[in-house]
């Protein structure tokens, strides 16, 4: 890996030169698409899409048996346990670890600090993306040099979690302690305790500067920003964003287990989004070779971008490796919220111009990301803050957004549902409620105007650079959306309560995602036809939870003309499934589906071939259906069991018939959402309740109805929480102040407002059968919905999240 | 030391550490469905009946436990032969990861035996501490509700009246995919 500069492809965050003012034709991204055949079929038309066929896995779920990674316990009878001697200081140095009690103590088998053998000594980046990673190597699997309360020092393999537990209290750490730094702002100045030397790293990120703790700087612009603001027909508004430390706060902890195999092979039960990046990132962490890595994915009990990471399964290996046995790993929920990942805290200013008669004229962003102690994901979900949520305005003419992403000596950060595009959408969408109050117009019409639609050449989505990232915009339900969730949140015919104190408002926003990393994704399947008519799909696309392998046997029996359940799914498993980049971005339905029906067309065309000799009629009048391949001329059919039998036993060119399919795009169409928040608020004390979350959204065509709804419930939920709950806050040593989830405020299910999902579907001619992502788009809405709804309501902006009574009391008060 | 206990009523003799919580022997013991998601009795993952009473097993000694009852999430269904609750909760696309869902299905049932015709209200408050991350809890609270009726012996329309499930699409069995291998 050099030092140079990273210029990284991904994830629409890097810098590169600003794009041209003239308008580009994009003749790579044509309007019309050359859409595969039969990808569109009329609803009436599909018999497996776009139906809730059940979750292949929920009768499992629902009786307890399926297994997560703690439950291959029962299965290793010589299982060792891990623990973690974690800093006590937010920034130092090691100067000693005392382990001989350790050691010696009944039950402990291995003990590692980082001066031992068996732990890995090279830099990496937890980050799971694509490679070269888009983030810095900039931290050990075991640190001397620690940076937060947290940072992992040693580690231990016990016979139990009991012994695993006392060896760790007996080892003794001496620190030499640095200055450190929590706030943001404050590391950013050139005298701020500075985190890293400029050695420390590898594999940099552009705009890095570490004397200022900056990990990255990106800026991208089309048009000219600054022109437009200094016009004098225009008015400019600036307002400031801030949003919250969140946590993934996923029920099942950090869990993984190591063993070396009857083959020599090193095994990872583990639960990640990332089976084929974590096989990597071990294989230049430990110095062997990929091929003698497996990686499997049980079912995962959530992910939402926190298990996007190698966060835990390089120590399970390694003790595994030095303790000579299974070593499994789970992490604490209190190191969940200390010690493992949360979503960027952030700053963001939004800038605008817009004339008398409301034509917004520039759109500015900058956004100050906090990436913590490490810089996993920070300069690509900084990306995204600008490059998510502006591209919604795509008729703007001039549009610039700049990060920076600095380092303190607070938790690491990380990919996060959403990524990036919650903190965007906040500022975005409360700045323009803003404007268009200012300017007495209506806040739809005034969106309406600007957004999206069918055609669009989306330079936006571009000017941070990276392959493919301009597009061409071939579906859009934004219309519909904002027209439908209007109907149900009763926007035209709002009542207000009878006590003169409550007022009542419904707030608005909107949203776009993207679906996968345009020019920077993979995902592969296999399809293979049992001799009973069945069919085995293996998929490297990773299920952590949300239905896709449900998804996956939907398309491949929508193209197959078979029953789901003759359809077994094996995903993630690196020895026994293909390559794909995993479960993030947005991208699993679109890639890892679409290398799926792929796989699924290659098959139908060997097992139209095979129908074609046993009914003597040309394999072009052939097509399947209800388990048969039939004949549209005469009528003659023969069954999937039939051909699967003839084929591996009854000709003399026996085949067993395969099909593959891998699949990569340029293209990454966005899917919107169109939020509306009602609210009550009591302008004496500023308490506030939220009486409904109405959330429309244009995913293209739901592969599974049930479950897009299910997503789109959850990231609505989630995105509630980032509105009014406190996430991780940190004390003044840059130590979580959480440690469970009775102070973390999840909102149970009294404190969860109603959620009513509205799918509004379109066709998106590059998805599988049209469809596009779904999972994201939700969680990015809340936030600015209800901040214009209570600004709606009693006529406050509240800017910085958490939104809570005291803070529109304190608002109310200073009117 | 050694306790008895009768699980899913069958008397079994159990191993018991000190300072053991009822979860983590469970969990030995083969009943994985009892799910651990927070150290301490605040998630509600390892919700199991000890005499009847519902009980978060990872904040339960194991020793004190000594005679119950306990029952837990492997007693309620079969895969083929599903309890109406974990039916509704499959019908109603209200699992999503499904590390909560044991939990939440024995809240349910809990809830079912002393109140078989609840509010949405109550509903809520009965899962509350039933924490999920996963499905905002709305189509669970739908799941609930439906399986009210069918326990009442009413046929079910989806709470939503939005997303009826046809009958031909609720009777296909789980496929074969063991995640085991």
């Amino acid at each position: 890996m050099s030092d140079e500069p990273n210029d990284p492809q991904t994830d629409g965050g890097t810098a590169s030169e600003p794009a041209s003012k003239e308008p580009k034709e994009f003749e790579e991204h044509p309007l019309e698409w050359d859409e595969p055949e039969n990808n569109d079929k009329a609803p009436e038309d599909r018999k497996s899409v776009s139906r809730p066929a059940e979750k292949f896995d929920d009768r499992k779920l629902v009786t307890g048996q399926a297994k997560y990674t703690a439950d291959y316990e029962q299965r290793f009878p010589d299982l060792a346990h891990a623990a973690v001697v974690r800093s006590t200081v937010p920034h130092g140095r090691v100067t000693a670890i005392e382990t001989d009690e350790a050691e010696e103590m009944d039950g402990v088998y291995a003990v590692l600090t980082p001066w031992s053998d068996a732990a890995p000594d090279a830099k990496y980046t937890s980050a799971g993306q694509s490679y070269p990673e888009p983030s810095p190597w900039d931290m050990n699997v075991l640190n001397e040099h620690v940076r937060y309360v947290g940072d992992p020092i040693a580690a231990v393999a016990a016979e139990d979690a009991a012994a695993a537990a006392s060896a760790v209290e007996s080892i003794e750490v001496e620190y030499e302690e640095y200055d450190h730094v929590v706030d943001p702002e404050e590391a950013f100045d050139e005298d701020a305790p500075q985190l890293f030397d400029d050695d420390e790293v590898e594999n940099k990120i552009v705009g890095h500067d570490y004397d200022r703790n900056r990990m990255s700087n990106i800026e991208g612009e089309i048009g000219d920003v600054d022109a437009a603001i200094d016009r004098d027909d225009v008015h400019v508004h600036e307002t400031e964003w801030e949003t919250i430390r969140q946590s993934h706060a996923q029920i099942e902890k950090h869990t993984s287990l190591a063993y070396t195999d009857e083959d020599d092979r090193k095994v990872l039960v583990t639960s990640t989004q990332v089976p084929n990046h974590t096989r990597r990132q071990l294989a230049h962490l430990f110095d062997i070779p990929i091929r003698d890595i497996r990686v499997k994915k049980p079912r995962v009990g959530g992910g939402f971008g926190g298990k996007q990471a190698m966060v835990v399964e390089p120590l399970p290996l390694a003790l595994s490796l030095a303790a000579d046995r299974p070593v499994m790993y789970e992490a604490s929920r209190d190191e969940e919220f200390y010690a493992m990942r949360s979503r960027h805290p952030m700053t963001v200013r939004a800038r605008t111009a817009v004339t008398d008669d409301g034509e917004i004229e520039a759109i500015d962003l900058y956004a100050l990301s906090n990436t913590g102690a490490y810089g996993s994901h920070g300069m690509t979900v900084a990306g995204n803050v600008g490059s998510k949520p502006m591209p919604l305005y795509s008729k703007v003419p001039n549009a610039r957004f700049e990060a920076d992403i600095v380092h303190t000596n607070t938790p690491q950060t990380g990919a996060m549902r959403g990524y990036g595009a919650p903190q965007g959408t906040l500022a975005l969408e409360g700045h323009l409620d803003e404007v268009a109050r200012d300017l007495d117009l209506d806040p739809i019409e005034f969106r309406r105007d600007h957004y999206m639609e069918v055609g669009d050449l989306d330079e936006i989505a571009g000017m941070m650079g990276g392959e493919g990232a301009e597009r061409r915009i071939r579906s859009c339900g934004l219309d519909e959306c904002v027209e439908r969730g209007k109907a149900a949140i009763g926007w035209d015919e709002l009542e207000q309560p009878a006590e003169d104190h409550l007022h009542r408002g419904i707030g608005m926003a909107l949203s776009a995602q993207g679906t996968g990393v345009a020019g920077d994704e993979l995902g592969a399947a296999q399809l293979m036809m049992n001799e009973d008519g069945s069919f085995h799909l293996q998929v490297g696309g990773v299920d952590i939870g949300t239905g896709a392998d449900t998804a996956f046997i939907q398309i491949a029996a929508e193209v197959l003309g078979c029953d789901e359940d003759d359809i077994i799914v094996k995903s993630s498993d690196t020895d026994n499934t293909p390559f794909d980049y995993g479960a993030y971005a947005s991208s699993t339905t679109y890639i890892s589906g679409m290398a799926v029906k792929k796989a699924a067309e290659d098959a139908k065309e060997r097992i139209l071939d095979w129908a074609s000799r046993m009914l003597d009629e040309p394999a072009e009048n052939l097509e399947t259906r209800d388990g048969e391949v039939y004949s549209e001329e005469t009528g003659d059919a023969v069954t999937l069991e039939d051909i699967g039998y003839e084929s591996v036993y009854g000709h003399d060119d026996r085949e067993h018939i395969l099909g593959k399919g891998t699949h990569s795009t340029e293209e990454s169409p966005p899917p919107f959402a169109a939020q509306f928040v009602d609210v009550t608020v009591d302008e004496e004390t500023g308490e506030f309740e939220v009486n409904e979350l109405v959330v429309a959204v244009d995913c293209g065509v739901a592969i599974n109805p049930g479950m897009a709804e299910g997503q789109v419930e959850g990231a609505n939920h989630m995105s509630f929480e980032m509105a009014v709950s406190e996430g991780i806050t940190v004390d003044e040593r840059g130590r979580a102040e959480v440690s469970d989830f009775d102070q973390y405020g999840l909102p149970s299910a009294t404190e969860t407002p109603p959620i009513e999902s509205i799918l509004v579907e379109t066709h998106e001619p590059t998805g599988p059968f049209g469809a596009k992502s779904v999972a994201e788009v939700p969680t990015n809405t809340v936030p600015p919905a209800l901040s214009n709804a209570i600004r709606e309501a009693v006529g406050v902006r509240i800017n910085e999240m958490p939104i809570t009574a005291e803070k529109i009391k304190a608002a109310l008060e200073e009117r | 030391m050694e306790i008895q206990l009768t699980i899913n009523d069958e008397p079994t003799t159990v191993e018991v550490e000190s300072d053991e919580d009822l979860a983590t022997v469970l969990r030995r013991n083969g009943y994985t469905g009892v799910k651990c998601g927070c150290d301490g009795g605040a998630c509600g993952a390892s919700k199991v009946f000890v005499d009847d009473e519902v009980k978060m097993a990872c904040g339960v000694d194991a020793r004190s436990a000594e005679g119950a009852e306990i029952e837990t999430i492997e007693n309620l269904g079969t895969q083929d032969d599903l309890h109406p609750i974990q039916e509704a909760f499959v019908d109603h696309f209200a699992v999503q990861c499904g590390f909560c869902i044991p939990g939440m299905i024995i809240a349910a049932k809990s809830l079912l035996a002393d109140n078989p015709d609840p509010t949405e209200a109550e509903v809520r408050e009965a899962i509350d501490d039933n924490l999920c991350r996963c499905t905002g809890y709305q189509k669970p609270v739908e799941a609930i509700l439906d399986a009210a009726d069918r326990m009442r012996g009413e046929r079910s329309v989806a709470a939503d009246g939005g997303s009826r499930i046809e009958p031909d699409q609720t009777d296909c069995t789980a496929h074969g995919g063991d995640p085991d291998e």
